[in-house]
This record gives structure tokens, sequence and C-alpha cells, in this order.
């Protein structure tokens, strides 16, 4: 169904952003509060360890992202709408903010558990150029001579992009990095049963925190997309107005 | 005299090579406040960063808001 210019999108895609905030806002301090007075010490990282409830998850959030940023960009590049080419930006701009997040919070567990901000370590190296990819992405829509060939190019871009998840994901196993493997420790105890809840808890948390950042970017692409088309109308009916 | 010492490397071999443990330990204060203090700024790290990007969002959606409602108007709409 075509949506009129400046109206509010009455939906799913409203409604799924209705319902997002308030469980995100109930979310929140839930976690923060299983984070800080209920998950154990770890025992040999210390409090820093912490850090991981929230960097996991920003980096399950900034996967989420470039999925759907690569399953909207091929959607796009078949049926050439220009809301598939919303979501897709929309969901490229919450990963690379994810992604920031990821990149910020790494170092600063690794400089006193490592001892350095940054090494050359393959999972650290590998996310930074996926950071790099979509962070380019948003450059090249923003620099396009038109908005088609920016979506055109952006859509190939996303999909590209999202070839790098597999090699993060399964880079500590293949080439043996320093970074702890999360999910599954060989050889070890794995997580005990209280972080496993806190990292569920927050990896809930920020995939719906990412979903809701998506939908919110989505409506603002929308208006500015209404926009567009009014002055657009405007200019051809009564001469040149101010869109400033 | 050495035994506590003892009981204690005898503790430390029997930790898992890799992987997180949720023993909690009496680590010493200043490891401690090191760790929080990158704790801390990890933190505000992650809510300064989402609260700039929110803000920027909301931003962006009252003037572009304000912006069709000036456009539809001027259009009769």
């Amino acid at each position: 169904m075509e949506r009129s210019p400046g109206t509010t999108d009455a939906g799913p895609a409203a409604r799924a952003e209705r319902l997002l905030l308030p469980a995100v806002a109930v979310l929140v301090p839930i976690c923060l509060y299983v984070v800080f007075r209920t998950v154990p010490t770890e025992s040999r990282m210390g409090v820093v360890q912490r850090i991981f409830y929230f960097h996991v998850p920003s980096a399950f959030a900034g996967f989420l992202g470039v999925g759907l940023c690569a399953l909207f960009s091929a959607l796009y590049l078949w049926r050439r709408n220009r809301r598939l080419d919303l979501w897709a930006h929309a969901s490229a701009e919450v990963s690379v903010l994810f992604f920031t997040i990821v990149l910020l919070t790494g170092p600063i567990w690794a400089r006193p558990v490592w001892g350095v901000w940054w090494t050359g370590e393959v999972r650290l190296t590998s996310t930074l150029v996926l950071w790099l990819l979509y962070a380019g992405y948003l450059v090249l829509r923003s620099s396009a001579e038109s908005p088609e060939q920016g979506a055109r190019f952006c859509a190939i871009l996303g999909i590209v992009g999202a070839l790098d998840v597999p090699i993060i994901y399964y880079s500590v196993t293949w080439w043996r990095g320093l970074h702890p493997r999360v999910l599954k420790v060989s050889g070890g105890q794995g997580l005990d049963p209280g972080m496993e809840r806190a990292l569920l808890l927050c990896s809930i948390t920020f995939i719906l925190l990412c979903l809701f950042l998506i939908l919110f970017r989505v409506r603002v692409g929308q208006l500015q997309d209404d926009v567009e088309a009014l002055s657009l109308a405007a200019r051809s009916s009564a001469g040149p107005v101010e869109t400033a | 005299m050495i035994l506590p010492h003892v009981q204690s490397l005898v503790l430390l071999l029997q930790e898992p090579t890799t992987g997180f443990t949720a023993e909690t330990v009496g680590a010493r204060p200043e490891v401690v406040e090191r760790g929080l203090f990158f704790l801390n700024l990890a933190y505000t790290t992650v809510w300064v960063i989402l609260a700039l990007y929110i803000a920027t969002l909301s931003i962006r959606l009252r003037r572009l808001s304000r912006q069709v409602a000036r456009l539809k108007e001027r259009a009769g709409l």
C-alpha cells in the first residue's frame, strides 16, 4: 500500500516500533542490574570482564544489521523498490553504529587484559574491515551522482560486505586467533550459567534495540523522501520554495 | 608458613586454561580499581554513542516533520 507524503505509517513497522521502545526501555535497566549486581566476577580478568556483556551483544546487533542490509539490498536489486533501499540504508547505518561500539569497547577491554589497545589479531582486523566497508557504504551513498546510482552501488556493497561476517565468526578457529571464543570454549568449561543468562538477556536487549533503531531510521528516511517529493511538487507548481 | 602459598598455587594450576570461570576471588584493590576505570570507560562509551545517535535521529525527525508540515501548508494539502 502506498503511503501519502507526511503521514505516519500505521503499518506493522510502526506498530513494531511502538512495541519495541517500551520493551527496550524496560530491558536496559534490567540488563544493567543483572550485569552489575547478579553476575559473578570472572576469576582472572576481574570486573573488566563485564565489558563483555555489552561488547558481544553489540557485535550480535551489528551482525543483524549487516544481515538485514544484505537481504534488503538483494531484494532492492531484484525489485527496485525505494522502500527496500531505505531499509537497507537504515540497517547499514545502525550496523555501523553497533560495530563502532564493538571497536571501541574491544580495545578498552584489551588494554588491561592483553596489555595493548590494538593488535593485528585476525578477528579484530576483519571486524575493522567490516566497519570500513559499511562506513564506505554510507559515504558512497552520500557522494553518488544520483540517488538511483547510489542505491545500486550500495546494494552491491551491502551484499559483498556481508561476506566478511563468516570470516569474523570463524576467524578464531581458522587462524587460531587470540580473541576469546564467546559461544563455545574447547578444552575449557565454557561460560558459567549465570554469565550465559546475562549474555542472553543483553543480547536480546541489544537485538531489540537494533531493530528499534532501524525502524526509527526508516521513519526518518521516509520523511526525508516526503520532503523531497513535496518540494518537487511545490517547485513544479508554484516556483522555488525554501526546503532547508 | 609456605603451605598457604602452595595451596594458592595448586588452586591456580587447577584453573582451566581457556574460557571464563565464575569463581569470585578477592582481587587486589589496585587491580579492581584499574578494572573499574576501564569498565566505566567502556560503559560510558556505549551509552554516549547510543544517546548521541538517538538524539541525532530525533532532531532530524522533528526538523523533517516541521518541513513536511510547512510544505503541505504551502501546497494547500
